[in-house]
């Protein structure tokens, strides 16, 4: 086990390396360079501001050059400015961690609330309508792509209705009553798909579980059908649906670019949508490489988690 | 297909001794397509997928015969139209017929997907196979590579490769290509993991033992003897593949980083609906239940295959 994790962190530094090359060398991938940008001025510009900009952003050194000196500073959590703000790119992304992880952790937690319940009753009466219902939901779930579920949940629950505000996003702690208000319909959105993947995880783990041979044990001491299902099966088939969360919430925190839009909610994902829209190139290159990051270590927790859960996965 | 798999069939073929070549080849692929029709027929959900399938390919192939009006072309007069004879679905605010854009949009989005996908398998199972059955030295780098790729985060990159592109001015066709060329590469891990899982099983039983007896050179066997055996789990795999490039390609356009406007597209068409929603919602409707309806089918197919591929989890 220990070879194998320091195996699997080893692995991931070619993945990072080449994922840094990769976000470094797209600026580079650009038609023209940052100054065409920053100036916008096609043709005819000063020669002495271009040196001065060049001077600025460190352009005028070889590209290698360019490179260890942008890893250098990134390391130390410095990612440049940003072109249109003109404020350090940390600072600009540190700002919207919080929103991101807020809704990301809500709707994971939403969507084990409806899964676990749904997904193990669906078990415990296989084959009865309620098996079938949850089934048919679980896979109308996987097909609905979530931004279309948001716009249908903004047209229901904000337009006709309105219960709720269709966009915006207030901090947690300074007014609660506003966040959770502003926060249930993406949170909804998150949780919705996110539920039904876990929703077939937790059935079919369930099924998995009853069909073993300690359950008859169980039953045959008498136990109770409750307790035999609740205390013991339960608690062996939400190992996987646990590690699927953990692989979830890691592939929440770079995919919810698509809601974070439609809902303006100020997380990471809208950062690199508006850069990209801005072209703010620093801020996308950042952003990538940190959500980038996050991603790839969260699935290193969740792979060497997994092994501890089960051992009887083979240390390939 | 090998004699293994045939014998596993209900159906068996019987050779008489004057038989051509071609007659008995021709025989045996009827017999196991008549197979695999009785198979397809013994689930629900497969059939349901099949036929849904079949009818959005169908749909795809005849579009242009089925829309009644030009996708791109506006015409003012009649600017968001609710359903009528003349229009089945409404207008848009530029008064193109939506019926149409559907379906011309679903015609492009299925065909970069089948794209994408067939470019997955191109690359992905060749290397699977020979890593599966040569093992040795040319697995583990092969299989390192892969590992690298399946740690990037999907949906980031395809955000840097989309920017590139679009500063790069590429559009049209070529943007479709590196849409497929993204989403290709970013497919291939699967398929290679999958393809070398299934033909390590497959290279170590008795019947490629005999063939090496025989004499057959070791790529013969590994292309003509292995590769049928493990085309099931491959058809699984793409089919549910198919479904999720589709809800790819849809957010990306839906972010506006697909192909620019005039051109049909469900998820650009949906980004659009938005302005209109509270006075004509039905706009957000049709695009949506089309981007449904296609994943639902892929789902559906390659669920019910795994479940008659797979008796283990069917039982259940």
């Amino acid at each position: 086990m220990l070879i194998y994790a320091i195996n699997r962190i080893l692995q991931i530094i070619p993945v990072i390396f080449i994922l840094s090359v990769l976000v470094f060398g797209f600026v580079h991938a650009l038609p023209g360079d940052v100054i065409d940008t920053l100036t916008a001025t096609d043709g005819e510009e000063d020669p002495e501001v271009r040196a001065a900009l060049e001077e600025e952003f460190g352009l005028n050194k070889p590209i290698y050059v360019q490179y260890f000196i942008w890893v250098g500073s990134a390391l130390q959590g410095d990612f440049g400015k940003s072109l249109v703000t003109r404020r350090p790119v940390n600072i600009e992304l540190i700002e919207r961690i919080p929103a991101t992880v807020y809704l990301a952790l809500v709707g994971i937690g939403l969507s084990i609330l409806i899964a676990v319940p749904l997904g193990t009753l669906a078990a415990v009466r296989r084959n009865t309508l309620t098996d079938y219902s949850a089934q048919i939901s679980s896979l109308a779930g996987i097909s609905i792509p979530e931004f279309w579920f948001a716009i249908l949940c903004i047209l229901l629950f904000a337009l006709h209705l309105g219960w709720l505000p269709s966009s915006g996003y207030a901090p947690l702690f300074e007014e609660p009553g506003k966040s959770v208000l502003y926060l249930i319909l993406p949170a909804l959105a998150v949780g919705f798909r996110q539920a039904a993947f876990t929703t077939r995880l937790t059935r079919s783990s369930m099924l998995d579980e009853i069909s073993k041979d300690y359950v008859d044990t169980a039953r045959s001491l008498g136990l109770s059908e409750r307790k035999v299902i609740y205390k013991y099966t339960l608690r062996n088939a939400m190992i996987p649906t646990i590690t699927i969360s953990g692989l979830q919430l890691a592939g929440l925190l770079g995919g919810t670019v698509v809601l974070e839009t439609i809902f303006s909610w100020p997380g990471i994902g809208l950062a690199i949508y508006s850069a990209i829209q801005l072209r703010d190139f620093p801020v996308i290159q950042a952003g990538v490489l940190v959500l980038g990051i996050m991603v790839v270590i969260i699935n290193l927790l969740v792979d060497l988690l997994y092994r501890v859960l089960n051992p009887r996965v083979g240390l390939g | 297909m090998s004699d293994q798999q045939l014998q596993s069939r209900q159906r068996v073929d019987t050779i008489s001794p004057d038989d051509t070549p071609f007659a008995i080849r021709m025989r045996r692929i009827r017999v196991v397509s008549r197979n695999a029709f009785d198979e397809l027929l013994k689930s629900r959900t497969a059939t349901i997928g099949a036929i849904m399938m079949i009818m959005l390919l169908l749909t795809c192939i005849l579009t242009p015969v089925l829309a009644t009006h030009p996708p791109t072309k506006p015409n003012y007069r009649v600017r968001l139209q609710p359903a009528s004879a003349e229009h089945y679905f409404g207008t848009d605010k530029f008064g193109r017929d939506i019926y149409s854009r559907v379906l011309w949009g679903g015609q492009r989005i299925v065909l970069i997907s089948i794209a994408a996908v067939a470019l997955g398998l191109a690359l992905g199972i060749p290397l699977g196979v020979f890593a599966g059955f040569f093992g040795g030295r040319f697995d583990s780098i092969s299989m390192r590579f892969v590992d690298g790729l399946i740690a990037f985060p999907g949906l980031l990159l395809y955000l840097l490769i989309i920017t590139v592109a679009r500063e790069w001015k590429l559009e049209g066709f070529w943007n479709d290509l590196i849409l497929i060329f993204a989403l290709g590469v970013n497919t291939m891990p699967e398929i290679t993991r999958l393809t070398r899982g299934t033909s390590m099983v497959e290279a170590k039983k008795e019947y490629v033992e005999a063939a090496h007896v025989v004499g057959e050179s070791s790529l013969y066997i590994a292309l003509r003897e292995i590769l049928p055996n493990i085309v099931s789990p491959l058809i699984v795999n793409a089919t549910v593949r198919l479904g999720y490039i589709i809800l790819i390609i849809a957010a990306l356009s839906f972010l506006g980083l697909g192909t620019p406007p005039p051109t049909p597209d469900w998820g650009s068409d949906l980004n659009v609906a938005r302005e209109h929603m509270e006075s004509h919602p039905m706009l957000a409707v049709y695009p949506g239940l089309a981007i449904c309806y296609s994943v639902l089918a892929f789902n559906l197919f390659g669920d019910g295959l795994r479940d008659i591929l797979d008796p283990r989890i069917a039982d259940r």
